[in-house]
């Protein structure tokens, strides 16, 4: 085909300089070391690679919520376990006290010793976090939650919020426990029902009461509190708050009496007279506990000693035997919260891996093959010019 | 005789100076661009009759012709608006596809970010440092939006200069084209034979040039005159009459600049999209792919301002007052009336605006409403799919769509025939700002929650949702109802009965609510309720089967406004991993990938076209090259030629001479 002189020109000019910009492209790439640098590069690649990114950036969030919930739980479990402790001693000072052995004064210093793990214990309700926030108050971080008062008992002023962290797409994590929860709610001992003795000359103890069938515990038509009576040793009367009598004939001890679909089992053999009322009461505070504990130290350091003082001791060595239950239980949760951000977080380690890999595999380059590209492009651009010298050269105007 | 051999070297000598004229003129113009190489015809003058025979007299030029094809010249013209037009689209496409990919980092960055510092209120939500952070990270991302916003005002806006700037070419290149004209036929005139090559050479590159702006078609009269048409045949050139093309403001969005064709008799409108070239590469560059990507950003922007919005006016900030928008609100008057834009031909006096309903619904392309008399009739103009929009409630002005938005008018009376151009997402990014400055002001506290009793035995749930009113929500729980109380047990089976009343004051005593559902659905609860305006809803679902009538599952919703409660500020922190655009499938970081990924395979393939476009458009100049283009061996081989035929003819010359002085010494 016939070439024009200008055509020669302009398409040996068009053809480096397009070389020149492949070459120039390559070095962009090469220098940054991406092959994905903008989305024209691959606009399927770019989606994806930000799907990549979004759950790469996803795992960081949630690994930065795992260190806090980590630190938050272990504190927890840090403080429940020192708590614990301090109840167990406090359930050696009462089986110390109980000891016929010791004077009025041994037991006032025990009373004393008690008041002090009082404050201990209330120092523990109490902890503050790094940030200052109190731990153990629910959302009311601002606030000491647990107040004591001048009769040894202690108000929560907190309430029952717990903050959750998102450790994974779908998985909260609880990272505080409410102070209600963990100091307020230790289930009773002797079941839904707390007894108040009026009158026990024969020291009869409430050893369960429970509402058994719930469907039949009508609290409206038969409402609390139940007073119980023994009229003889076997005959025994139940009025509830609205003044309506059971009667229960030929009382055996150690039978369940049962009545309003609730159930009672006493231990002990009442004497006539003997007569005592439940109030319903399902959960029983560990400062209430350990308020009913000192103030029993302070009654047998006062030198009394009747049957009822001992019903009293083996009640409240009950109650904090589930404090202590309750407490350790509580831990466990923490216990359980930290398992589950251990697995979380493994979890995490091994998909970040992945990501990262198929993040890189997309978007970075492949250097070897770049760089052969690179010197393909480069050897072509310089073909391009040594042929266009040579070739430029050729004119017949050289020979006239 | 030899008078006739004289003539005969003459004739040689000029048709070999003519030869060697021509020859170098080709030389000389070896690089003008458009030029056409020419070859000079040689003849020989017609024998005269002498004794029965005819001896030849020498030779002419008859003309010198231009070595032109026009289908080889008109398919290289073709070909070079297309090429004009993909390279122009292409190059543009890049720098749009530069620009959203380091937007998209920037903008994705600041998401993260602004998560981040949300994500650490949810740690520790009475941290006035990090609701700073987080507030400061609000106004990063809103700057992130604007400055993107304003980067894409700024393509439209130079993309209209550029518009402009060739409109005033195509029109100085008509007016061209009538003198040239007006030239040819002049010359033409003059010279009935010979074709005044140079003109037609300056014509033929005058309508390259507007090749390149525009798809051009000519037609040529017989007297050599040109009609230029462009685009679909709209006439530019008629003869020695030149249009003008010029940019008028569009309508009804006066940044859409619209084409219009002027004669002295008039204007007419041009379908710029159809022109081809350049000047239609930048139109579809304009009103799709920008406005496409600035409608994506607008959506995003609006999502998020939105989402954001609506979990903080759920939640309670730390002074316990109902949270305030982060972002500007996206239903704003403001911004509702510029969503409407109403055509400056429209005789009625309708105010409209649109009201955004469903964020996940909103798409990204243009409606436009028509007033046929009666009704607003709705075009889809992504598919052009029409509905007549339904007034509801009837006489409130307010006409719902299926697209997440309501078109209302806002005042005034339609007349037939009046039209509005509606885009649900404009301005969004661009009046994207950050209206809280209290860092206490982040509401991360939740109102009220439930908490079930722990003598509860069956797996039935009961929910907070639709929070409208956080401060009414805690007042009514902790004021009037301190023990707001929810029971529900399974009356009969299969069916499930509720009542919610204050434990301080339990039934028998009149409850606030009560009602039953059947096992699988569930009950939503206004409260408070009837004639009080709703707050918040209580869902019950579940199977909450109870132990019987004196053993209802119970629920109590408590006040949990604290400053330790991050309730609200978790619900903030995993907006960002909701899908909530398209329809409920992408993250607000996906849709930004999205749109960007969009671009760029626009731009790529874009690029591929160009490369086909080039290669067509080569193959094209080379033919025509072939027959047209001056090639500078050739012509100096022709020199040789042309040299050696006139210093033959001189030698005729020479030859007479002696012939003569012969014939003068034998008579002497």
């Amino acid at each position: 085909m016939r070439v024009s002189t200008a055509q020669f020109y302009i398409q040996s000019g068009l053809k480096m300089s397009n070389q020149q910009s492949s070459v120039n492209e390559q070095v962009n790439h090469i220098s940054s070391g991406k092959r994905v640098i903008t989305a024209k590069d691959d606009a399927v690649a770019y989606g994806t690679l930000a799907g990549y990114k979004n759950d790469l950036a996803n795992i960081d969030k949630y690994q930065r919520n795992i260190t806090q919930a980590e630190n938050h739980n272990s504190l927890v479990d840090t403080t429940l376990s020192n708590a614990e402790g301090m109840i167990n001693e406090l359930k050696d000072l009462m089986l110390q006290a109980n000891n016929g052995g010791y004077t009025a004064n041994d037991l006032a210093a025990i009373g004393q010793q008690a008041s002090q793990n009082l404050q201990q214990i209330l120092g523990i309700a109490n902890t503050q976090d790094q940030s200052g926030s109190y731990v153990f108050a629910g959302y009311q971080i601002d606030d000491a939650p647990f107040a004591l008062q001048a009769d040894n008992s202690v108000n929560y002023r907190g309430d029952n919020g717990v903050r959750e962290l998102q450790i994974a797409k779908n998985v909260t994590i609880a990272t505080n426990q409410s102070g209600e929860q963990v100091f307020e709610k230790v289930p009773n001992a002797t079941g839904d029902f707390s007894a108040t003795y009026n009158n026990n000359s024969s020291g009869i103890a409430v050893e369960r009461a429970v509402v058994a069938d719930a469907s039949s515990y009508n609290s409206t038509a038969n409402p609390a509190d139940f007073t119980f009576e023994f009229s003889t040793a076997t005959d025994l009367s139940i009025t509830d708050g609205a003044g309506n009598v059971t009667n229960i004939a030929d009382y055996v001890p150690g039978q369940t009496i049962a009545f309003n679909g609730i159930e009672v089992k006493l231990s002990g053999t009442p004497l006539p007279g003997d007569n005592f009322s439940l109030t319903p009461e399902q959960n029983v505070g560990v400062f209430d506990t350990i308020k009913s504990a000192i103030d029993w130290i302070n009654t047998k350091a006062s030198g009394k000693e009747d049957p009822q003082v001992q019903v009293d001791f083996n009640q409240i060595l009950n109650q904090l035997d589930d404090s202590i239950n309750h407490l350790t239980s509580s831990r466990a949760e923490s216990g359980i919260n930290l398992q589950v951000i251990d697995r979380q977080k493994s979890n995490h380690l091994d998909t970040e891996l992945y990501l990262t890999s198929g993040k890189s595999s997309i978007e970075d380059l492949d250097f070897a093959k770049a760089i052969s590209a690179f010197e393909q492009s480069k050897i072509a651009l310089q073909a391009a010019q040594q042929t266009f010298t040579q070739v430029q050269g050729l004119s017949l105007f050289n020979y006239i | 005789m030899s008078i006739n051999l004289y003539q005969t070297g003459v004739s040689g000598l000029q048709s070999a100076q003519q030869q060697l004229g021509t020859t170098g003129h080709n030389i000389a113009n070896v690089n003008t661009e458009g030029y056409t190489r020419q070859r000079a015809e040689q003849a020989t003058v017609a024998g005269n009759a002498n004794s029965g025979n005819f001896i030849g007299a020498g030779t002419y030029v008859q003309d010198i012709t231009r070595l032109y094809d026009q289908f080889s010249y008109k398919e290289q013209l073709l070909n070079k608006s297309n090429l004009s037009h993909a390279d122009s689209i292409s190059t543009d496409l890049n720098q749009l596809n530069q620009i959203m990919s380091f937007s998209n980092e920037a903008i994705g960055g600041s998401i993260d970010r602004f998560y981040q510092a949300a994500n650490g209120i949810a740690d520790n939500p009475s941290d006035i440092g990090l609701r700073n952070i987080a507030l400061s990270q609000a106004e990063v991302l809103a700057t992130d939006f604007n400055s993107l916003n304003d980067n894409l005002d700024q393509l439209e806006k130079s993309t209209n200069g550029e518009i402009e700037q060739i409109a005033n070419k195509i029109s100085q290149i008509s007016l061209d084209l009538a003198k040239v004209n007006e030239q040819i036929l002049d010359n033409k005139n003059l010279n009935q034979t010979g074709q005044p090559n140079d003109l037609l050479d300056k014509r033929d590159q005058l309508v390259s040039q507007l090749g390149e702006y525009t798809s051009v078609n000519t037609i040529e009269d017989p007297n050599g005159v040109m009609t230029v048409m462009i685009g679909n045949g709209a006439t530019l050139v008629a003869g020695t009459t030149a249009l003008t093309v010029s940019v008028q403001a569009g309508d009804p969005d006066p940044l859409q600049t619209k084409l219009q064709l002027n004669s002295h008799n008039g204007s007419v409108a041009l379908d710029g999209a159809k022109l081809g070239g350049a000047i239609a590469a930048k139109i579809e560059y304009r009103d799709e792919h920008v406005a496409k990507a600035r409608s994506e950003l607008n959506r995003l922007a609006m999502s998020m301002s939105q989402t954001l919005n609506q979990t903080q006016a759920q939640g309670l900030d730390l002074n316990a007052q109902q949270g305030l928008d982060i972002f500007t609100d996206i239903n704003s008057t403001g911004l509702q009336n510029s969503r409407v834009l109403a055509s400056s031909k429209n005789s009625g006096s309708v105010q409209a605006g649109i009201k955004i309903t469903d964020i996940s619904l909103v798409p990204t392309h243009e409606f436009s409403v028509k007033y046929d008399g009666s009704d607003y009739i709705m075009t889809n103009e992504f598919n052009g799919s029409k509905t007549t929009l339904a007034e509801s409630p009837l006489g409130s002005g307010v006409y719902p769509s299926d697209f997440g938005f309501e078109f209302s008018v806002n005042s005034g009376t339609p007349k037939v025939n009046d039209s509005f151009t509606l885009r649900p997402t404009e301005n969004s990014a661009a009046l994207m700002h950050v209206t809280l400055n209290d860092p206490k002001g982040i509401a991360a506290s939740s109102a009220i929650s439930v908490a079930a009793n722990d003598n509860n035995v069956s797996n039935g749930a009961v929910n907070i949702v639709n929070v409208t009113n956080p401060e009414i929500a805690r007042a009514f729980t902790e004021g009037s109802n301190a023990k707001l109380t929810v029971d529900v047990y399974e009356s009969v089976p299969g069916t499930f009965e509720y009542r919610v009343y204050d434990a301080a004051n339990p039934p028998p005593a009149p409850s606030l609510a009560n009602g039953s559902f059947a096992a699988g659905a569930s009950a939503v609860i206004d409260m408070p309720p009837l004639p009080a305006i709703a707050a918040f809803q209580i869902e019950i679902a579940g199977l909450p089967v109870g132990q019987g009538l004196f053993a209802r599952e119970k629920f109590t919703i408590l006040d949990v406004f604290g400053s330790g409660n991050a309730s609200n500020a978790s619900i903030m922190a995993t907006t960002q991993e909701k899908q909530i655009l398209a329809g409920g499938k992408q993250t607000f970081n996906q849709a930004l990938a999205t749109a960007t990924a969009d671009v760029g395979s626009n731009a790529s393939s874009a690029e591929f076209v160009v490369d086909t476009a080039q290669a067509l458009y080569t193959q094209a100049y080379n033919r025509n090259q072939s027959k047209s283009g001056v090639n500078l061996d050739e012509e100096a081989a022709n020199l040789l030629k042309y040299q050696q035929a006139y210093q033959a003819s001189s030698q005729i010359i020479s030859v007479a001479n002696t012939i003569f002085d012969t014939l003068l010494a034998a008579t002497r």
